[in-house]
């Protein structure tokens, strides 16, 4: 068996801030403020396996950049054990920092007043790449990331998808094995969102780069990701193959129905079968599948209505996390 | 080693270049500073002129006493910048990026941003020592300490700036305490040298190590005293050393923010 990557065991931090006391004058709050501890990341364990394209998803303030930045060195765990290719980040930070590439959506790495090319050379000089291989990977990277038309500009002035993918080609140019991607296709339009994961599933094929990324985007999860991690309160509630989370998550279908004749009226339906929309031209039904399964469903719903077509399909992602997250 | 100082090296031209697109804001800041400074040095020589000389200093030493502390605030800030980010960096949780780098975290920090009007400083300050050295007539072995004591200076300045904006890992609202920290070290730095004796003179030398950025300099080259030197020396080593220890328990301590910010 392939030994992992990235091995995280018990892996806990605490953050503590200050709060004023009730009914203690303010010098007393200034000088000795009683402390509050947050657990951000609560004992998690998973392993991860090179070339994986995972998920680490979750709401806001679940704990994944906390997560993130433990792996990558930043913060230092209160509690566990990470090992990022079989190094301590906490440790081997600046040794790790050669082997992988980071990303955060809402923080550029780039140099804003000069060209995009010359941030490709100051992480080159970084990463003590020689002269000659910034010079084939920045003309590598132009390439595979279209950057060509816009490399001489100052990237101050490039547009948020422009960037992006600057970004992203910019944490490539020591090709790591690991590329960290903290919610990459924040705040950007769905062209640019597009070919931003195509760019990620092409890395991924071409040099077997492992990607770990967290994203708010369903879209970034079902294209780019064969596996989901959802972690909540700090806690990893689930680990699977993304295609398995509905399965996991959600107990319910959806039949839609192209009436033979316009629907004018919508009779009540039994329990568990519940109208998500009733338009002459089409219905659809939501199934509790505690309640029914599909075959029944279906007959009691043909009961009521003539169809011409009929679609059964499950839950789109948005929901299937959106469920997940009500859940815990 | 080699390898840090040639990314460092590295990362300084490359800010330059960055600064030099905006070249009118560039040139109006190092102007600018030359001119405040000029001002300033103005200003304390009349008032030597006016009292005469107190404790040994006469208006020519504070020639070199105001260029000492214009050369080190400007070598500095101007090659060394990011240090005085480092609360905005801490702060905003931009920080993470000097983590993220393969080089040392301090050097990468410092030499992240260049503060450009300190070019003037540094204009200033050798403009002013060469003054100081024709006005004062120095001899060869003086015009050596002359510069030695620069060097010193500026080495102790940064040891102790590293320490003062090391602070802000540890205590919150960190851009007013380490301000405050700064300006209370930097400022007696400037005084007329003949006003700390005894008491005060330690406390500007042991606690808060003022006098080792501009007076102990002067005072070394006009009494000619290495002792002074190699008191500055190991002075600076020792803040210096205390000042990184600081530094690296503080990055321990950091938790990160999640500001929107832009990289250098």
């Amino acid at each position: 068996m392939k030994t992992p990557i990235v091995q995280v065991t018990s892996l806990s931090k605490n953050f503590s801030y200050p709060v004023p006391k009730q009914g203690k004058g303010w010098l007393s709050n200034l000088f000795f403020p009683e402390r509050r501890t947050v657990q951000a990341v609560e004992s998690i364990s998973f392993a991860i396996h090179a070339g994986e394209r995972v998920a680490f998803i979750g709401p806001n303030g679940a704990g994944k950049s906390t997560t993130i930045k433990m792996m990558t060195g930043i913060l230092f765990p209160s509690e566990g054990e990470v090992r990022v290719l079989d190094m301590n980040p906490a440790t081997d930070r600046k040794k790790l920092a050669y082997h992988i590439g980071t990303v955060f959506g809402q923080r550029s790495q780039l140099l804003p007043n000069l060209p995009l090319t010359d941030s490709f050379e100051f992480f080159g000089v970084m990463y003590d790449l020689s002269s000659e291989d910034i010079r084939r990977r920045t003309k590598e990277l132009v390439q595979t990331f279209e950057l060509g038309d816009f490399a001489q500009q100052p990237v101050r002035k490039l547009s948020l998808g422009q960037r992006m993918r600057a970004e992203v080609a910019a944490s490539l140019i020591h090709e790591p094995q690991i590329i960290f991607l903290d919610e990459p296709t924040i705040g950007l339009d769905v062209v640019a969102k597009k070919s931003l994961r195509d760019l990620l599933l092409r890395i991924n094929q071409e040099k077997k780069t492992t990607i770990f990324l967290t994203s708010h985007d369903v879209g970034d999860i079902e294209t780019l990701c064969d596996r989901t991690m959802v972690i909540n309160h700090g806690k990893l509630i689930a680990d699977m193959p993304t295609s398995e989370l509905s399965k996991q998550f959600i107990s319910e279908k959806f039949i839609s129905l192209v009436p033979k004749e316009h629907a004018e009226t919508f009779p009540p339906l039994p329990e568990g079968l519940t109208y998500e929309e009733t338009q002459p031209t089409q219905i659809i039904v939501r199934v509790d599948l505690a309640r029914w399964d599909v075959p029944s469903a279906l007959t009691s719903l043909l009961g009521y209505f003539e169809a011409e077509d009929i679609d059964i399909y499950n839950a789109d992602m948005e929901s299937v996390i959106r469920h997940v997250y009500e859940r815990t | 080693m080699y390898k840090e100082l040639r990314f460092a090296l590295y990362a300084i031209r490359k800010f330059l270049q960055s600064s030099a697109e905006l070249r009118t804001s560039f040139l109006m800041n190092i102007f600018g500073m030359f001119i405040n400074n000029t001002a300033f040095i103005v200003m304390w020589m009349a008032f030597s002129h006016a009292v005469g000389t107190i404790g040994g200093w006469t208006a020519i030493d504070i020639i070199a006493l105001e260029s000492y502390a214009a050369l080190s605030l400007g070598t500095v800030f101007f090659f060394f910048g990011g240090i005085q980010k480092l609360p905005q960096y801490v702060l905003s949780g931009s920080f993470d990026r000097f983590l993220l780098s393969p080089k040392n975290p301090l050097l990468r920090m410092m030499t992240s941003h260049m503060m450009v009007s300190a070019f003037g400083d540094i204009i200033f300050g050798i403009a002013g020592l060469v003054l100081y050295a024709v006005l004062g007539g120095l001899n060869l072995t003086s015009i050596v300490m002359l510069v030695l004591g620069g060097i010193l200076g500026v080495f102790a300045f940064l040891a102790t700036s590293i320490g003062i904006f090391s602070v802000s890992f540890f205590i919150m609202d960190t851009n007013i305490v380490s301000r405050g920290l700064f300006e209370l070290y930097f400022t007696p730095s400037m005084y007329h040298g003949g006003a700390f004796s005894s008491g005060l003179r330690a406390f500007f030398t042991y606690v808060i190590p003022s006098l080792l950025v501009a007076i102990l300099p002067v005072e070394a080259t006009r009494n000619q005293s290495w002792e002074t030197l190699g008191f500055i020396a190991l002075l600076g080593c020792l803040w210096f050393a205390l000042s990184v220890y600081i530094f690296h328990l503080g990055i321990r301590k950091y938790e990160s923010a999640n500001f929107m910010t832009f990289g250098t």
